[in-house]
């Protein structure tokens, strides 16, 4: 295992247990989820790069375009959570009666 | 150029670290900038020059400003920065378990060296990954189809669940 290796599915797993272990904003756990797929389009950029397989450049833009659409529809779920629990607060979730 | 690699790489570590390590919004949407400003310098590294600029003008460029704008939503009268300690406690767990996954991982580091593309290639007309990149407008044109779809649907999507509470998606029941 390389270092460039280590780095990014280090930067993977981080996210990954952000996004497990700290729930207290919706937005924190967005946040998280962008930085694993920024992690994952930095390890297919990587693997096109490295092994010079040139042709398959195009699966980080396409990974990119389906990321920006878990962006937005994440983004979408903030506002409308903030809409209808008045905070963005995950606890706020459980709650039976908002 | 070594040392640069080498610099890019923590710096990317330490900008998910500090996006995991649960601060208040604002500063976790700061470290994901700073994530994916170094996430540039090693695709610039590795000779990927086009992905680079793709990574920095459209996630930087388009995502991030979203990400801030929304961040006004979950606005706190005290955000906790890093400094605080329930997050710095996290932060310093956080160092430690890569350090400590890297001690036991790094024995076999084989060659500290990198291989960046089209090194060995001679009277090449274009870097490797504009062409890469440039055959999804020909022989990729139906994942193109597909993600602009996609992104279409992503735009009615978005649009029904911001609706309101009326009609729509969500609804208060």
């Amino acid at each position: 295992m390389t270092p460039v290796h280590f780095s990014f599915s280090s930067a993977f797993m981080l996210g990954l247990m952000g996004l497990t272990f700290h729930r207290t904003h919706l937005l924190s756990a967005l946040l998280c989820l962008e930085g694993m797929m920024l992690s994952l389009f930095i390890a297919l950029s990587l693997w096109s790069l490295q092994l010079e397989s040139t042709t398959y450049a195009t699966a980080p833009m396409l990974l990119l375009a389906f990321s920006a659409c878990e962006a937005g529809a994440g983004l979408a779920l903030l506002v409308a959570t903030t809409r209808t629990h008045g905070t963005d607060h995950l606890q706020n979730l459980n709650l039976l009666q908002c | 150029m070594f040392y640069f690699t080498f610099l890019v790489l923590i710096g990317l570590v330490l900008g998910l670290v500090g996006v995991a390590s649960n601060p208040a919004p604002y500063f976790a949407a700061l470290g994901l900038v700073v994530a994916a400003a170094v996430g540039c310098g090693i695709l610039v590294g590795h000779g990927g020059s086009f992905l680079s600029l793709v990574l920095f003008l459209i996630y930087l460029g388009g995502m991030l400003v979203v990400f801030a704008y929304s961040a006004a939503l979950a606005a706190e009268p005290y955000p906790e920065t890093w400094g605080d300690w329930s997050v710095l406690f996290y932060v310093v767990v956080y160092i430690a378990g890569v350090l400590v996954v890297g001690g036991l991982v790094g024995g076999d580091w084989y060659s500290y060296s990198w291989v960046v593309v089209d090194e060995f290639k001679d009277l090449s007309l274009l870097r490797g990954d504009f062409s890469g990149v440039a055959l999804m407008y020909s022989l990729g044109g139906a994942m193109l189809v597909v993600s602009g779809w996609v992104l279409l649907l992503t735009l009615f999507v978005v649009l029904e669940l911001t609706r309101g509470l009326s009609r729509g998606a969500l609804r208060a029941v």
